[in-house]
């Protein structure tokens, strides 16, 4: 039996960088994760896009941590890991989604967030080559931006190991003892570890960890495939998001990243539940009609890959986080809803705060995400 | 232009129609439908891109559609030449750094999803995929054959020798070009059969659905039943240094050059590797006219068979075992090249470095099966068989015979129960891609005054073509092991109609007699360009190539369906038994520098062509970041570029040695589609406008 401070299951995307923060304020943590290294549950399928420009305050105070981080990871850490602050921007084709998305501006002003309504003529300059007809304008956030998922994953392992972080790779949780309330030991398929806390921060596999002590955790995964071309000159600076939705899709985006390639995802209608991951046919047909309809420039890109990865979906799209009433020592940070990326390196920061030095500066945000809550919210822009 | 004009064994086309092009502004020609690679390449062009990293210089490795390094931009697309024919007027341009983008801002066209619905697909049409389809169209089933180049046949279209193997089986005695025809014009035959030239097969998918990118233009999705997976192999990458200069590239890419498209590729090479591949590759260069310093090995033994390695020796090409290649240098493209002798641990001593002057380096260290598509199918739990050298590295006789073992297979698995495959069919595939068994003594023949066959074909292989030919049914195997393994003697009547001379695909076979106590005569086959005539002499060797004596001809004949001189010299009664061959590369071809001149930085060896990431920098990462997972590479950006991993794989096991980890600790890269990148434009089809 191996004991630790902290025990974080999953060494993904929410996972790494948290235990990096906890190992930095001293903690003794260990990892247990059942792929071979970290990163390579969904974090490998992340498209790499980071923003803050969210309409809760939960959210945007996370990412806005995640930017600063990540940005800063070169600065401060020596490591790059292929920032690039290019900015989002949503172009707009019609009436009443200019009207909800400038209802929505307000907020997120009202937040602090460097938002704004842009001309058709903006986005066009943006956005060069862009099928104009029709074109409204569009939101755009100069501050969010992109980098690369593996990189940053890389980084905090190897920042989380020079904090003497302990990971015990192709390892797979297969039960827990408790016994009055309390998680006692958690046992793998080659040890056990017991600790004073343990974090589920097992993505889409957290609702089978909860399972294990009785901790019912609405997360289901969905899945979604992304796509990358071969890298060509720079041209596009922002994320482009698309939120028309089809027949067959609600919404799609892309962007050109620090490499020069293109990146795309799509976010299928209705939504494919399951955990298979195997790339389908229907894929680069639909987002490819979907992407060249906006901006045919991308016609004579070449697609060079195509991958599928899993969304922790929780009812209201947004992600639980906190501890839980029925187990003393279990702590959630799961159902990112597919932002995982964007959101746990600033959520491993925040947290280690929370869980280190007792910090109550964000309560606002256990409050927002709480396991409790009645799920009945509808995130705007997941 | 460097073209071949003539070549003893290839008809070099008469018919073939110019075209101009454009190479960076500069006119040029080239022939049109041939791959822009090989069109460049007779412009003496080696340089087609220069990569973003380090801005060096990248000419072709594979020229086979596998790897990515001969992409240029072909009319503003980056592309990849081997594999994109030329046509007039096209406007090439080196690749530097990043491509732009072609701004065509025009709207969306009409566009259409194209699907097709067959009962087996067939990826790959080689020689096992040309014979597993015939099968499957025999029995009438639907197929469509895939093929990624131009012209159906793969390797079998660079095959230059005659082939090994049995004659009845797989068409031994024949080349491989003539064998390609014959199968082709079958396949072509069957109406149940539906043929994609010129078409990538970019991945399976999970809902049973193959994506085909056809004439790089179009995008095709097919239903099936089931799957065949005849899609060959690649050439296995070296690490040196150096090793990605132009100059430096796959043997099978050179066999493209010059076998397939008549190329003159060089003017001298070197070769690393003592496999079949690289032997062939030796004794193609010379048919070409191209001179061959040398063949180095760095196992202590020659992996190829023996017999074409000493064709090769004799014909005054060295082979050096237990050495290898140091460095490959030279200003923007291969100069020259440095090898040493290396210790039991496989570690070059340098004191023993030898330079020579060569523009082209040979990689011929073997192959590794393309069977990423049948790894992905079989995830799916698709039927799927793979077959050929996808299926295991051998022969292309051998994947004749395994390619009609796979078709038969497939028409039982669709519900054909009433077919059987005959067992021997599968023991001569067995037999067909045996590793050499044992070497014999040579048996010195008593000579008379009547002709006789004499043999230098001492190795166990699997080859009969010799028994086969003889009227008077006199040479026969002897019965060691009772297959077409053994080796052969003559016993009974010789008519020295000289078929046994002029069918052995490894010429070892001469006829010799006796003439007085001090003269012979011997008849030897040669395969090359004859200017020769009665009187003349040439240098004759013994079977591992020391020259013995000046031969004077006495007389010269042609064996039409073999494509191959029986040149009568007479000789001393004395060497008469032990002469074997007709030297054809003069000594002074093959000498070193005086003096070794090199700089060797082994850490500088390219490991991922792709995205030129050094032997160095991923050692130093495997290291630092304790890495365990070939996936955590790609941070280095090691397996993220166009060949999606398919030449560094091979090379990972080696590299983690390096960097002290046991490759049993490490989890593979995974991989993914496309095989082949694809335009979007493609993918959906959208018309041309």
């Amino acid at each position: 039996m191996k004991s630790y401070d902290i025990l974080i299951i999953g060494a993904g995307s929410v996972g790494t960088p948290l235990s990096y923060y906890l190992a930095e304020k001293g903690m003794k943590v260990g990892v247990i994760e059942q792929n071979a290294s970290t990163g390579r549950g969904q974090n490998r399928a992340a498209i790499g896009g980071l923003r803050a420009t969210f309409s809760d305050p939960a959210k945007i105070k996370i990412c806005a941590v995640s930017i600063n981080e990540i940005s800063h990871m070169k600065e401060n850490h020596g490591i790059d890991v292929d920032w690039v602050e290019g900015g989002y921007i949503y172009p707009i084709f019609n009436e009443a989604q200019e009207k909800s998305l400038k209802n929505l501006l307000t907020l997120q002003k009202s937040f602090g967030l460097d938002i704004d309504w842009v001309s058709a003529e903006e986005v066009k300059e943006r956005v060069p080559g862009i099928q104009s007809e029709g074109l409204r304008g569009g939101t755009f956030s100069p501050h969010d931006g992109s980098a690369s998922p593996i990189k940053t994953t890389g980084a905090f392992y190897r920042l989380a190991r020079g904090k003497n972080v302990e990971f015990h790779f192709n390892e797979k949780v297969l039960s827990m003892e408790v016994s009055g309330g309390k998680i006692n030991s958690v046992k793998t398929d080659r040890d056990s570890y017991s600790a004073d806390l343990i974090i589920n921060a097992a993505g889409p596999f957290s609702r089978e960890i909860g399972d294990m002590c009785g901790v019912k955790i609405p997360v289901s995964p969905e899945c979604h495939e992304a796509g990358i071309t071969e890298p060509v000159e720079y041209f596009l600076r922002p994320m482009v998001v698309d939120i028309r939705p089809d027949d067959i899709s609600l919404n799609y985006y892309f962007y050109q990243n620090y490499e020069g390639q293109f990146v795309f995802c799509i976010t299928p209608k209705p939504p494919i539940s399951g955990t298979d991951i195997d790339n389908t046919s229907s894929f680069m047909p639909q987002m490819v009609e979907r992407m060249l309809a906006l901006y045919p420039r991308l016609r004579n890109l070449r697609i060079r890959r195509t991958w599928r990865g899993l969304y922790p979906m929780t009812p209201d799209g947004f992600p639980i986080v906190g501890r839980t009433k029925e187990i003393s020592n279990l702590f959630l940070a799961t159902g990112m809803c597919g932002q995982g990326y964007m959101i746990g390196s600033g959520l491993g920061k925040i947290l280690s705060e929370i869980i280190v030095n007792d910090s109550h500066d964000y309560d606002f945000i256990l409050e927002q995400l709480t396991l409790y809550r009645d799920f009945s919210g509808d995130e705007m822009l997941k | 232009m460097t073209r071949i004009g003539k070549h003893p064994v290839l008809d070099v086309p008469q018919d073939r129609k110019e075209v101009e092009f454009y190479f960076d502004g500069q006119k040029m020609v080239g022939y049109e439908g041939e791959a822009v690679s090989s069109a460049l390449f007779a412009n003496g062009i080696r340089r087609f891109s220069v990569h973003k990293r380090g801005n060096t210089p990248q000419g072709i490795f594979c020229a086979n559609g596998q790897c990515s390094q001969c992409t240029v931009i072909i009319d503003g697309f980056p592309q990849k030449s081997c594999i994109t024919p030329l046509r007039a007027g096209m406007k090439i341009e080196t690749m530097i750094g990043v491509p732009k983008i072609v701004e065509d801002d025009r709207p969306l066209g009409k566009y259409e999803r194209r699907n097709e619905v067959c009962d087996v697909l067939v990826i790959g049409g080689g020689p096992s995929g040309l014979t597993s389809t015939i099968e499957l169209a025999k029995l009438g089933f639907k197929v469509i054959l895939v093929d990624d180049k131009a012209k159906l046949g793969g390797k079998l279209l660079l095959q230059t020798h005659k082939f090994f193997g049995s004659e009845q089986d797989c068409f031994a005695g024949t080349r491989g070009i003539d064998i390609a025809h014959k199968l082709e014009e079958e396949v072509r035959s069957y109406p149940n059969v539906k043929i994609f030239t010129e078409t990538s097969v970019i991945g399976v998918f999970k809902d049973k659905k193959a994506g085909l990118f056809v004439k790089n233009r179009n995008y095709v999705t097919v239903d099936f039943s089931g799957l065949i997976l005849s899609s060959g192999a690649r050439e296995k990458s070296v690490v040196f240094p150096g090793n990605d200069l132009p100059g430096v590239y796959g043997a099978g890419a050179f066999q493209t050059l010059v076998n397939r498209d008549l190329v003159k590729a060089a003017s001298k090479i070197l070769i690393i590797g003592s496999g079949n591949v690289g032997l062939i590759g030796a004794y193609h260069a010379l048919q070409a006219g191209i001179q061959v310093a040398a063949i180095v090995e760095i196992a202590p033994n020659i992996t190829g068979y023996k017999v074409h390695a000493d064709k090769i020796k004799r014909m005054g090409v060295p082979i050096y075992l237990g050495t290898t290649v140091i460095a490959a240098e030279g200003n923007g493209r291969l100069e020259k090249v440095t090898v040493a002798e290396v210790d039991n641990c496989w570690n070059p001593i340098l004191e023993t470095a030898r330079t020579y002057d060569v523009d082209t380096l040979l990689v011929a260290v073997g192959l590794s099966s393309a069977d990423e598509l049948y790894t992905l199918a079989e995830q799916y739990g698709f039927n799927v068989i793979k077959t050929g050298d996808c299926g295991e590295i051998a022969e292309a006789s051998s994947a004749m015979i395994g390619g009609r073992i796979a078709g038969l297979n497939m028409a039982k698995s669709l519900g054909r129960n009433d077919i059987v495959i005959d067992e021997s069919l599968y023991k001569k595939a067995e037999i067909l891609k045996s590793r050499p068994g044992k070497t014999h003594e040579l048996e010195i023949p008593e000579l008379t005054a009547q002709f006789r066959p004499k043999f230098t074909c001492l190795q166990e292989i699997p080859c009969n073509p010799c028994t086969t030919v003889c009227a008077k049914k006199a040479i026969r195997l002897k019965n060691r092991l009772g297959t077409i393994m053994d080796t052969p003697y003559f016993d009974g009547e010789c008519l020295a109609c000289g078929m046994c001379v002029a069918a052995c695909p490894g010429l070892a076979v001469s006829l010799v007699r006796k003439c007085s106590d001090t003269k012979a005569e011997i008849v030897l086959p040669y395969e090359f360009n004859c200017t020769a005539k009665e009187g003349d002499t040439m240098p004759l060797t013994d079977i591992d190539g020391k020259v013995l004596e000046s031969g004077r001809i006495t007389k010269i004949a042609y064996n039409k369906k073999y494509k191959t001189y029986l040149i009568t010299f007479e000789v001393s009664a004395e060497n008469a038994p032990l002469i074997a061959g007709i030297r054809v590369q003069d000594e002074s071809v093959t000498k070193p520098r005086d003096k070794a001149d090199f700089i060797a930085i082994p850490e500088n060896g390219v490991v991922c062509r792709c995205e030129h990431v050094t032997v160095k920098e991923i050692v130093d990462f495997i290291r630092e970041n304790e890495v365990r997972d070939v996936n955590q590479l790609k941070q280095i950006r090691v397996g993220m570029g166009a060949c999606g991993s398919k030449t560094c794989s091979v090379l990972m096991p080696r590299i983690f040695k390096m960097a002290g980890v046991d490759w049993s600790e490490v989890t593979p890269g995974r991989k993914r589609p496309l095989t082949v990148e694809t335009p979007m434009f493609a993918i959906i089809n959208e018309e041309e406008k």
